[in-house]
């Protein structure tokens, strides 16, 4: 909208003073990117629950674990910011710690199914034929399960608990990675700058490691980012169902899960854990969206 | 553009998610009212929707082990004995009965001049029928076990039937007023063998109609009931409603006139309103947390009671059970048979620490604490968990889901390969005595887990001998004394944390009268009535 009150030759001259500054692909980006007014705050957002995140635990107003059985489900007050659960607990407290749990399944649960994909997109889609055919069938199987139910499936092989929900989301996040870069790597593979190296006699493993792979990191970079908003959602549905974090922890999957007794008695109780869920997985996508924008090279300004 | 659209639509579906939230507690059903005394409501016609939590397994009361079917089943057929409600024993197919002094011979002197359903007279070699069926070893029927001690029936005279039992067995009696005992229609048995269950013929006080599993179950008055102005109703239909939810909104809306069990979170919510009246009464069910005493540090007496020092049963009754429940002073509750009170282990932090430091145990002590998963179960471990960090005690929760549970704890063959360290459970004796509320569950070695529920593994010969003198004679002062004296010992010897004895949980619209659930939990609904 600023852009806007410019004149158009101001415009012209801020632009190119840009582009003489700099001219890495980096801050192309960036200068695309800061027009995503929502992503934009998303990443701030999303930077701000990073630090939540590691010092969240030490800076909330009452002990997470500590019951008070003579303030039990109270409403929103000055004391209590959110409330407090069936035992008395700070819900606000709560949900800040439980940051931390939510991040970092999301964070590890998509970097592993990432690390994994990736690994069997680019051998699929630089060696084709077999290779290929047997990977891409492999992932088709798997996304022929819905997401939550593959992870329920592997939970029950593997047993409830928070580590196992991150194993389960990785595993289900494999074959759509597997798919993007695979997909990429077929774009990349036919480029001119690729033929050339080729020809000059490089090793497969260097063409795919140097060359490839930098091609298709735009594309893994947007999806990791909109992974995680459902890595988080999918880990907090595990928890609802009793299948990944296992109380007291402050999970916010877990905390919905034990205020659905009292939805019309102390509606409160769900609905702050529902909130910072919600937020989050918002923040996720909508960054994820500015992201595919400001790296999508097809998108010109 | 688009995506402040979606943003503002986003921010749209939570506000009003937000507000359907707080819109309920309002109360929009028919004849709403603020004040607590509420308004009557009234009811047209005399037919009765009671929705219940689950479906019924079967109707016939030999072959069904549940507390539900077996309310069922108590609508269409009688035994020789029954429960009042506060379950007592009373005569009811019946009209006395006298046991010999070793407890192995019962003689009943029945009523006469009552008929089943389709005609058939009820007399002695009615009786005799049922009863030989029950105690059939090659009947596969479910109840079997309860009456596997009749060693013969006989018929005596038309109205008289003596039953021999292979070995004494003291609390027979109020075996025969459990609901598994009820008398079904011999014609009916011949005609439908194992499809009784879907056609129950009996003499009680509504017939059978229609049964539709997951839809529900009708029953109609039963015009030539013996009973002098019995029953006052002309229908009852039975709707299973699992969703507590759902079941509440029934009642408020007024779909359904009776609904049990209701969520003790949500009691004070409707009880007064929409001219609900919410009936909680003590049961005899009793909750409690198993240790395994065979188990370190469990095996200590001392570490025992420092835990049922350790958890503050005034909170557990608040928190967990919403003021809904009572204290639990033995290992039985009060409404069974020969129960005895024990003093109280008051809740004492200190007390309990110290007994914990003289039996050796450190600070940081991991136990594992199994359970179901239903969200009370949940509540209640989680809240003991608490309780017991305060002392020192790492436990961590298990709420497992039924079928597994019960594989974890009852596969095991041989006690010291149990994994169960802790265990929060229940308990309904529906016999009503006190020999079904502690053998099963502490009677030694022979109700070890898969034969019995003794998942604490509790083993005292003392206890085990007591419980053999109650069930070895019918004299009352006797059997009163044997299980006085084993009540004491359990309670010092403290197998479990004790920790509440639960209510009954019913809501009914205001217009109904005469039906109430017993103490185990069943449905009475022969005395109900509408009332304007």
């Amino acid at each position: 909208m600023v852009e806007l009150k410019l004149t158009k030759k101001e415009a012209y001259m801020q632009q190119s003073m840009e582009n003489i500054k700099s001219n890495t692909p980096f801050s192309e980006f960036w200068r695309k990117f800061k027009k995503q007014k929502l992503a934009f705050v998303s990443f701030f957002f999303i930077l701000f629950l990073i630090a939540l995140a590691i010092v969240g635990p030490f800076i909330v107003p009452y002990d997470i674990a500590e019951p008070d059985y003579n303030n039990v489900l109270t409403g929103p007050t000055a004391e209590h910011w959110a409330g407090t659960d069936a035992y008395g607990r700070d819900i606000f407290s709560r949900i800040v710690a439980g940051t931390q749990i939510s991040l970092y399944v999301g964070l590890t649960s998509v970097f592993l199914g990432a690390l994994g994909g990736t690994f069997f997109g680019l051998i699929a889609g630089y060696y084709g034929k077999k290779v290929d055919a047997i990977i891409m069938r492999g992932c088709d199987v798997l996304l022929a399960f819905p997401g939550i139910l593959l992870a329920i499936g592997i939970i029950a092989i593997l047993g409830p608990g928070l580590g196992n929900v991150i194993i389960a989301v990785a595993i289900f996040s494999v074959p759509v990675f597997a798919r993007i870069v695979r997909s990429s790597t077929l774009a990349v593979k036919s480029t001119l700058y690729v033929e050339a190296t080729k020809s000059i006699g490089a090793v497969p493993r260097r063409i795919i490691w140097k060359h490839i792979f930098p091609g298709t990191l735009s594309s893994i970079i947007v999806y990791f980012t909109m992974r995680i908003g459902s890595a988080i959602l999918t880990a907090a549905s595990l928890s609802f169902l009793g299948l990944g974090a296992q109380p007291p922890s402050p999970e916010w999957g877990a905390m919905l899960s034990g205020g659905r007794d009292y939805l019309n008695i102390a509606p409160h109780v769900t609905i702050f854990p529902g909130l910072a869920i919600f937020i989050t997985v918002l923040a996720f996508n909508l960054l994820g969206d500015g992201l595919r924008d400001a790296l999508d090279p097809k998108i010109k300004d | 553009m688009k995506k402040i659209y979606g943003l503002l639509s986003a921010i749209a579906l939570l506000m009003v998610l937000v507000l359907a939230g707080c819109s309920d507690s309002g109360g929009e059903g028919k004849g709403s009212d603020d004040g607590k005394s509420a308004e009557k409501v009234t009811k047209e016609g005399k037919d009765v929707v009671v929705a219940v939590a689950s479906n019924f397994t079967g109707l016939d009361p030999h072959d069904t082990n549940d507390t539900l079917s077996n309310s069922a089943e108590k609508t269409m057929m009688e035994g020789l004995l029954g429960f009042d409600k506060d379950m007592k024993i009373i005569p009811l197919l019946a009209k006395e009965y006298s046991a010999n002094d070793e407890a192995t011979e019962f003689t009943f002197k029945l009523r006469e001049n009552i008929k089943f359903h389709d005609g058939t007279p009820f007399n002695a070699e009615a009786v005799k029928v049922n009863f030989d069926r029950l105690a059939d070893p090659n009947s596969g029927l479910k109840r079997h076990s309860l009456f596997a001690i009749i060693e013969k029936t006989e018929v005596v005279n038309d109205y008289e039937v003596k039953f021999t039992l292979s070995e004494p067995f003291g609390a027979m009696i109020n075996t025969f007023a459990h609901p598994a005992a009820l008398i079904i229609s011999p014609k009916a048995l011949e005609e439908h063998g194992k499809e009784i269950a879907r056609n129950p013929v009996g003499t009680g006080p509504f017939k059978f109609v229609e049964w539709k599993p997951g839809e529900g179950l009708e029953i109609v008055k039963n015009e030539e009931y013996w009973q002098e102005g019995f029953p006052k109703v002309d229908s009852i239909t039975f709707k299973p409603v699992t969703e507590n939810g759902s079941r509440i909104a029934m009642l408020q809306t007024g779909e359904a006139d009776f609904i049990y069990p209701v969520p003790t979170e949500q009691v004070e919510g409707i009880d007064g309103k929409d001219g609900i009246e919410i009936e909680s009464k003590p049961s005899i069910v009793v909750r409690y947390m198993a240790m395994n005493t065979l188990k370190e540090p469990f095996d200590d007496k001392k570490v025992r009671q420092a835990l049922n020092y350790a958890v503050n049963k005034d909170a557990f009754i608040k928190v967990v059970m919403n003021d809904q429940s009572s204290k639990l002073d033995s290992v039985i509750a009060p409404d069974v048979q020969y129960y005895a009170q024990q003093e109280l282990y008051k809740f004492d932090v200190e007390k309990a620490k110290e007994l914990l430091k003289e039996a050796g145990v450190k600070e940081g002590l991991k136990a594992n604490l199994w359970g179901a998963n239903n969200s009370s179960a949940i509540k209640a471990m989680e809240f003991l968990q608490q309780q017991l960090a305060q002392v020192g005690i790492e436990v961590e929760v298990f709420p497992m889901e039924a079928g597994t549970l019960s594989d974890k704890i009852w596969s095991v063959q041989e006690a010291k390969d149990a994994d169960i360290e802790l265990y929060y459970g229940g308990w309904s004796p529906s016999t009503g005595d006190a020999d079904w509320g502690i053998r099963p569950l502490v009677g030694g070695e022979d109700a070890f887990p898969p034969n019995a529920y003794n998942v604490s593994y509790y083993n005292n010969p003392k206890v085990n001998q007591l419980i053999l003198d109650g069930l070895q004679t019918a004299d009352d002062a006797a059997r009163a004394k044997a299980y006085e004296e084993a009540q004491g010992i359990i309670w010092e010897d403290a197998p479990w944390v004790f920790l509440t004895a639960e209510n009954t949980i019913a809501g009914k619209k205001n217009y109904l009268k005469g039906i109430y659930l017993l103490p185990d939990g069943s449905l009475s609904v022969s005395e109900l009535e509408i009332v304007e």
